[in-house]
């Protein structure tokens, strides 16, 4: 129990330190250029969203489900003062929806919002740790690059071409239901 | 009648009738000997009184002689006859008297001549004095006188009547000795003839009752002796098989009895065991006493674990529920370090110094994140640990509950164990004393069988003898009904 308290004590203390020196020292140079990745998890599968390509990241927001035609929609919510729709990036790239949608991102126009279940982290990659699918043989839907992590490698989920197919299948259904 | 008497009846009756006969010949035998013997008795006593008749006439002839004698001589030893005469002259008189007393004619006579028979001697007297005192011729003159002549004559003439008398009586009685004689004779002839021919009557008519009905009964002693020899020999093959049957028995019996003792040894050494377990049960019981005492401590010490363990875990709940903020705050913390670092790219050249800072709150908040993953995992494992604990101090406790009752059990058990030993001990010991009793019960009978072992040896033996006894009986039937019945017999 005492090695227990010991064991936090000097936890925090090295947290502490770390925080403190972090504004103590100076600030070092950018030796490569970097990509900023949010790390999320679709199913079983690793992927990783450009920071530049979100808005904002939320967590817990209540999620107001609708009637749809489009599966992917799960409802909409309110993101600081704008009520946006909540797409199920699960269903979007093909993977089975889940069962609780914790986490969301809206774009970077701020026009929709996208759910998932798992977030990793942040992590922030070289971009020459970044490679092209087309280069790595592995083609998915919305996936044109794919970032090289020491533990494994994330497919770069293409956020804009995601917003394309889902207006695209908005319009579809729009015409639709007109005609 | 006669064929339904017995045989001492008939032998009584047979011989009772020869004895009557035999008496009655007798009888008169004896009446008619009688009477014989005193018609010669009365012969004899008329022979006799005429000798003794004889012999008085005799007296006065030596008297009248001696006198005489004297007379002539004047010599004295010429009165020796006559002195004699004196002497025998009353005790013949006396005789005679005696012997006629029977009959008064002869008295009268008698009576007559003692007179006479007195005068007579007197006068010899006076004729001797005379001689004596005046001589020869004085005596002479008295006896020319003719006195002693004259009374010797009527003498003679009484005696000659007296003796006629007693010679005809003499006839008479001799006649009717004759006639008795004969008669007695007669008597014992016929009688003997009449009482053999009674007797051989009698004889045989009891020798054929006798025979008949003895060879009856011979034969049914026949049919009784071959039944009792049959009997004999069941009753020795009974007895043979009684004995055998009595050894076996015997045999048992010894058995049962080294049974019975050796029971009664496993009894005693049951009863000794028992004692032995009753201590070691009433020890045991104290030893479960303090093992129960000792049980109650670890109970309140094991409850005393549980309370300060689920007090443990409460606060780990509550440590739980602080950590559960604090990861909060570090996840809203990165959150918003990651949406300011969004911010800040948004922000262009101006906003990189922020990003940096936001990226230092980001590394802070994931360190954060880390370490309240770590203390979730350690306070995980505290609380698992407690649950744990408290699960395995639960179980111990119940244990402790479950090996307390099952000590109370044992103790019961042990009391049941003292009691029910106790109790075996009592059983034991009567088994024993029972055991005891059955062994001097068997003892007894083991004797009593030996007694019957040794009767049946008797009567087995007596049935032999009893066997001999017959076949002896059946010979001597056989020789018997030979002996009174031999051509049923051949």
């Amino acid at each position: 129990m005492s090695d227990a308290r010991s064991l936090l004590s000097d936890r925090a203390a090295e947290l502490r330190l770390a925080f403190d020196r972090s504004f103590a020292e100076a600030r070092p140079p950018d030796p490569s250029p970097s990509e900023n990745l949010l790390a999320i998890r679709l199913g079983s599968e690793p992927y990783a969203l450009r920071l530049s390509e979100i808005a904002g990241l939320f967590v817990g927001q209540k999620i107001t489900r609708l009637p749809s035609r489009i599966p992917a929609l799960l409802g909409i919510a309110g993101f600081r003062g704008t009520i946006l729709p909540v797409y199920d990036l699960h269903v979007l790239l093909g993977h089975p929806p889940a069962e609780t949608m914790r986490w969301l991102v809206t774009d970077a126009g701020a026009s929709v919002a996208f759910a998932f279940a798992a977030m990793d982290g942040h992590i922030r990659v070289s971009r020459d740790a970044i490679v092209a699918s087309e280069r790595s043989g592995n083609s998915r839907a919305h996936v044109r690059e794919f970032a090289r992590t020491p533990e494994l490698v994330r497919a770069i989920v293409h956020l804009p071409s995601v917003f394309d197919a889902i207006r695209d299948q908005v319009s579809e259904n729009t015409k639709k239901e007109e005609r | 009648m006669f064929g339904s008497w017995t045989f001492g009846k008939k032998l009584a009756a047979g011989f009772g009738l020869a004895a009557l006969v035999l008496l009655t010949i007798a009888v008169v035998a004896y009446r008619s000997t009688t009477d014989l013997i005193e018609s010669n008795e009365l012969v004899s006593h008329s022979y006799e009184f005429r000798a003794k008749l004889a012999a008085l006439l005799s007296d006065q002839t030596d008297a009248e002689t001696g006198t005489r004698g004297y007379i002539i001589t004047g010599i004295d030893s010429f009165l020796e006859p006559y002195q004699a005469a004196l002497g025998e002259v009353n005790k013949h008189f006396e005789e005679v008297q005696a012997l006629a007393s029977d009959n008064p004619d002869q008295q009268r006579r008698l009576a007559a001549m003692q007179p006479l028979s007195t005068a007579k001697l007197a006068h010899h007297k006076q004729v001797i004095e005379l001689r004596k005192s005046e001589g020869l011729e004085s005596a002479a003159k008295l006896v020319a006188t003719g006195k002693a002549k004259t009374i010797m004559d009527q003498m003679r003439a009484i005696a000659t009547e007296a003796d006629r008398e007693e010679r005809n009586l003499l006839a008479i009685r001799s006649a009717e000795a004759k006639s008795n004689a004969q008669w007695t004779l007669a008597i014992i002839l016929w009688g003997g003839l009449a009482g053999v021919v009674t007797v051989a009557a009698i004889g045989w008519l009891i020798t054929r009752s006798l025979t008949r009905q003895i060879g009856t009964a011979v034969g049914q002693v026949q049919n009784s002796s071959a039944e009792l020899q049959a009997a004999a020999n069941q009753q020795a093959t009974g007895s043979r098989e009684q004995a055998t049957a009595t050894s076996e028995i015997t045999t048992t019996i010894s058995e049962l009895l080294a049974t019975s003792r050796q029971i009664a040894e496993s009894a005693q050494r049951v009863a000794q065991i028992a004692e032995q377990t009753a201590g070691n049960a009433r020890s045991g019981h104290g030893t479960v006493d303090l093992a129960q005492d000792s049980i109650a401590g670890i109970r309140r010490q094991v409850d005393q674990i549980v309370a300060h363990m689920l007090e443990l875990g409460k606060k780990s709940q509550q440590i739980g529920a602080v950590l559960d903020i604090v990861f909060e705050l570090a996840e809203q913390t990165n959150i918003l370090a990651i949406n300011a670092t969004i911010e800040a790219a948004g922000a262009g050249e101006s906003g990189k110094r922020f990003a940096v800072v936001a990226d230092e709150i980001r590394k802070l908040a994931d360190r954060v994140g880390g370490s309240t993953k770590e203390i979730r995992a350690l306070i995980d494992d505290v609380r698992s640990a407690v649950n744990t604990t408290v699960m395995a101090t639960e179980t111990g406790s119940k244990a402790v509950d479950v090996g307390s009752r099952q000590f109370g059990e044992v103790a019961t058990g042990f009391r049941q164990i003292a009691e029910l030993v106790t109790t075996t001990t009592d059983a034991a010991r009567e088994i024993e004393l029972s055991t005891r009793q059955q062994s001097t019960a068997v003892e007894q009978v083991n004797v009593a069988i030996a007694n019957v072992a040794q009767a049946s040896k008797e009567t087995e033996t007596s049935a032999g003898q009893t066997l001999q006894t017959a076949s002896q009986l059946a010979t001597l039937s056989k020789d018997l009904l030979r002996i009174i019945r031999p051509q049923v017999a051949a």
